[in-house]
C-alpha cells in the first residue's frame, strides 16, 4: 500500500474494509511527510500527536462499531490562516509568528466532528496575499511536478501537499483565486464554493466580502466530499447560509456550457490555450452543447480587485497592532511608539503595499473616484454573469494565464504577480462558485507542468460543477 | 502618480514606520498600481449602484447573548503578550 496514492473515496474503502488501521496509515504518511516535504515545503508545522491521537479515536470507533463518516480517520493538511484550538495560526507572517489559536474554525469543528485527521498547517502567502507562497515570512512552497518553479498561490501549501501525496486532501481559502490558481499549478482539483456557503469563523480575515473556504483533492469526486462536509449555514457567520440545489444525473448531461469571449485574448501562454481546447473538445464528446457568451465587464475585475480587496485588508488588518496576539518590539516609549514599530517588523512588503494601497482608495478625497467607482464596476461585473446565465448553465474558462512559473520570476514586479489571477478574480467579485480541474492526470516526476480548467456556475449551484467535472475525469 | 510625502502620510495613518528606502520603493509601486487603476474612469456608472458586498442575505439576526462561552475569552487573554488581572495591558498613551 502507497499511502500516498490514496483519495478520500479509496481510503475510506479501504478503512471500512480493515485493510489498515487509520493510526498506521497516519504514521506511514508522516514518515512521508518528514522525507519528502524538505524539498517541497508545503508544510509549516505538523500536528503529529494529534494525528495520531485522533487516527487512534477513529480506530477505536470503528472497532466499536460506531458510524463512520466520508472523513472519519482521513487525513487532511489544513492552510495556515485557519485556526484549530491549541495549534499554531501564523497566516505566515512574523505577526503571528507566536500566536496559538483560542478556538476551532467552524470547519475544523465539523471535521473534528467527522474524526478527520489534521496532519499540520500548510504554508501560504502572508495573510493569504500572493500568487506564489513567495510572500511567506518563513518558506517558499515549491511546484512537486518542477521544484524550480512555484506551487501558486496563496493556498500553495495546501496544492502542493496534496499534488505531492503528502496529504490525502487539504483545505484552502480563495480570495481572488487562491485555491483555483495553485490547484491548477499543481495538478489537483481545487474548489471555490458561492460565497456564503462555508462559514468563515476562524479563517484569519483577508477581504472579507471576497474570502471563501474550500478544497483541494485529487479527483473532483473527492471535492464534493469535503465540501459537503464543511459547508452550511453558521450562527457566528452572518453571511452564512444553507443552499439546498440538487441535480440529477440526468439533468447534468443537459447542461449547456458558455465559452467567454473575452476569457481568450493574446498573452495567454499557449500550453494553457492547448490544454483548455483538450478540455473543450473531450467536453464535446461526453456531449455536453456549447455557446459563446460575452462578460464586457470583465476586463476591468483586476482593477476592480485591487481596490476593493486592499480596502478590506487595511482595516482587517488594524487589529493586528502588536498588543492583542503578539509583540515583537519590546522597546517602546508610547502606544503609538509600538504600533508603528510593531507593524513595521511583522508585516511583509506586500501585506505593507496593500495596507497603504487599501487606506489611500479610502481617505477622502478618494473615496469617490476609486473605492465607490470599485463597487459600482463590481455591481457591473455581477450583472454580466446574471446575464450569462440567462444563455448557459456553465461557464468555462482558462484558470491561469501560463503554466507554474520561476520561483522568483515576478517578485520584482507587483503588476505581472497580481495579472496571474486575471482569470480568477471574477467569481470572486460575483460571488459565485468555480471550480479548477486538471486537464488531464498529471504524474510527479514525468517532467509535464500541470494545465487546469475552470468551470463557473451559477450561485449555489456548485452540485453542476461536481457533476460535470465527474464524468469528465471518469472518461 | 504618488509623491513620496504622500506615502509618509498613508504610513502614519496605517501605523507603519517606514525607512527613507521603503518610502520611495513603495510610492514606485503604488503609482504604478494606481495608474492601471485608471481603466475605470471609462466605465458609465452614472446609474448603478454599488454592490457593497459578497452575499445576498438581508438582516441575518441572531440572539445578543454569549455564545461563545468563557473559556475562549480566558485563552485569548492566555494570548495576550502583556496583561494583568485578565486584562489587556498597554504602555501609556502619551509618553
Amino acid at each position: 500500500m502507497n499511502v500516498k496514492d490514496f483519495t478520500i473515496k479509496s481510503f475510506g474503502e479501504g478503512f471500512k474494509a480493515k485493510e489498515f488501521s487509520a493510526l498506521e496509515f497516519a504514521q506511514e504518511l508522516f514518515k512521508e511527510i518528514e522525507s519528502g516535504d524538505k524539498e517541497i515545503g508545503a508544510y509549516l508545522s505538523l500536528i503529529k500527536d494529534g494525528a495520531f491521537l485522533e487516527a487512534g479515536r477513529a480506530d477505536l470507533l470503528r472497532a466499536e462499531g460506531g458510524e463512520l463518516l466520508p472523513l472519519t480517520g482521513v487525513p487532511l493538511a489544513i492552510k495556515d490562516n485557519m485556526l484549530i484550538k491549541g495549534y499554531p495560526a501564523t497566516a505566515s507572517s512574523r505577526m503571528l509568528e507566536n500566536y496559538v489559536a483560542a478556538y476551532d474554525a467552524t470547519v475544523i469543528t465539523k471535521l473534528k466532528n467527522e474524526h478527520a485527521v489534521f496532519l499540520g498547517k500548510t504554508n501560504l502567502d502572508e495573510f493569504a496575499m500572493g500568487s506564489s507562497t513567495e510572500n511567506s515570512a518563513f518558506h517558499t512552497t515549491k511546484n512537486p511536478h518542477d521544484t524550480s518553479r512555484v506551487a501558486g498561490g496563496s493556498s500553495g501549501g495546501s496544492a502542493a501537499a496534496v499534488a505531492s501525496g503528502l496529504a490525502v486532501a487539504a483545505l484552502g481559502s480563495d480570495t481572488g483565486g487562491s485555491i483555483r490558481q495553485p490547484a491548477a499549478l499543481c495538478g489537483v482539483v481545487g474548489m471555490k464554493p458561492t460565497y456564503g456557503t462555508v462559514s468563515r469563523l476562524g479563517l484569519i480575515a483577508m477581504a472579507s466580502s471576497l474570502d471563501q473556504i474550500g478544497p483541494f483533492t485529487k479527483t473532483v469526486e473527492d471535492s464534493k466530499i469535503l465540501f459537503d462536509a464543511v459547508r452550511g449555514m453558521d450562527i457566528h457567520d452572518a453571511t452564512s447560509t444553507n443552499s439546498h440545489y440538487k441535480i440529477s444525473k440526468e439533468e447534468i448531461k443537459k447542461l449547456k456550457i458558455g465559452i467567454p469571449k473575452e476569457y481568450f485574448v493574446d498573452g495567454i501562454d499557449p500550453a494553457v490555450v492547448k490544454g483548455v481546447e483538450e478540455a473543450i473538445q473531450k467536453l464535446k464528446k461526453l456531449g455536453f452543447s456549447f455557446k459563446e457568451v460575452s462578460l464586457p465587464n470583465t476586463k476591468y475585475a483586476l482593477s476592480v480587485y485591487y481596490i476593493i480587496m486592499p480596502a478590506e485588508v487595511s482595516t482587517n488588518l488594524a487589529r493586528l497592532d502588536g498588543i492583542r496576539y503578539s509583540r515583537d518590539v519590546q522597546d517602546v516609549k508610547s502606544l503609538r511608539d509600538l504600533y508603528v514599530k510593531n507593524r513595521a517588523h511583522g508585516f511583509g512588503p506586500e501585506t505593507r503595499r496593500r495596507v497603504l494601497l487599501g487606506t489611500f482608495v479610502l481617505s477622502s478625497g478618494y473615496y469617490d473616484a476609486y473605492y465607490s467607482k470599485a463597487q459600482k464596476v463590481r455591481r457591473l461585473i455581477q450583472e454580466d454573469f446574471d446575464n450569462a446565465f440567462n444563455e448557459v448553465d456553465v461557464i468555462l474558462s482558462p484558470v491561469t494565464p501560463t503554466p507554474a512559473f520561476k520561483v522568483g520570476e515576478k517578485t520584482a514586479d507587483p503588476l505581472s504577480m497580481y495579472l496571474s489571477d486575471i482569470f480568477t478574480i471574477p467569481a470572486n467579485l460575483a460571488g459565485i462558485p468555480a471550480i479548477s480541474i486538471p486537464v488531464k492526470k498529471y504524474v510527479v516526476g514525468s517532467g509535464e507542468l500541470p494545465i487546469g480548467f475552470q468551470l463557473m456556475g451559477k450561485n449555489f449551484h456548485e452540485e453542476d460543477l461536481f457533476g460535470i467535472g465527474e464524468m469528465y475525469e471518469a472518461e | 502618480m504618488i509623491s513620496k510625502s504622500e506615502v509618509k502620510h498613508l504610513a502614519e495613518l496605517s501605523r507603519i514606520e517606514l525607512t527613507d528606502e521603503e518610502e520611495e520603493r513603495l510610492a514606485h509601486d503604488l503609482g504604478k498600481i494606481l495608474d492601471h487603476f485608471a481603466e475605470l474612469k471609462e466605465v458609465d456608472t452614472e446609474k448603478v449602484s454599488p454592490l457593497t458586498g459578497g452575499a445576498l442575505i438581508m438582516n441575518a439576526l441572531r440572539d445578543d447573548s454569549d455564545s461563545r462561552g468563557r473559556i475562549e475569552n480566558d485563552m485569548a487573554v492566555e494570548e495576550f503578550p502583556d496583561k494583568a488581572g485578565g486584562l489587556l495591558k498597554v504602555p501609556p498613551v502619551f509618553s
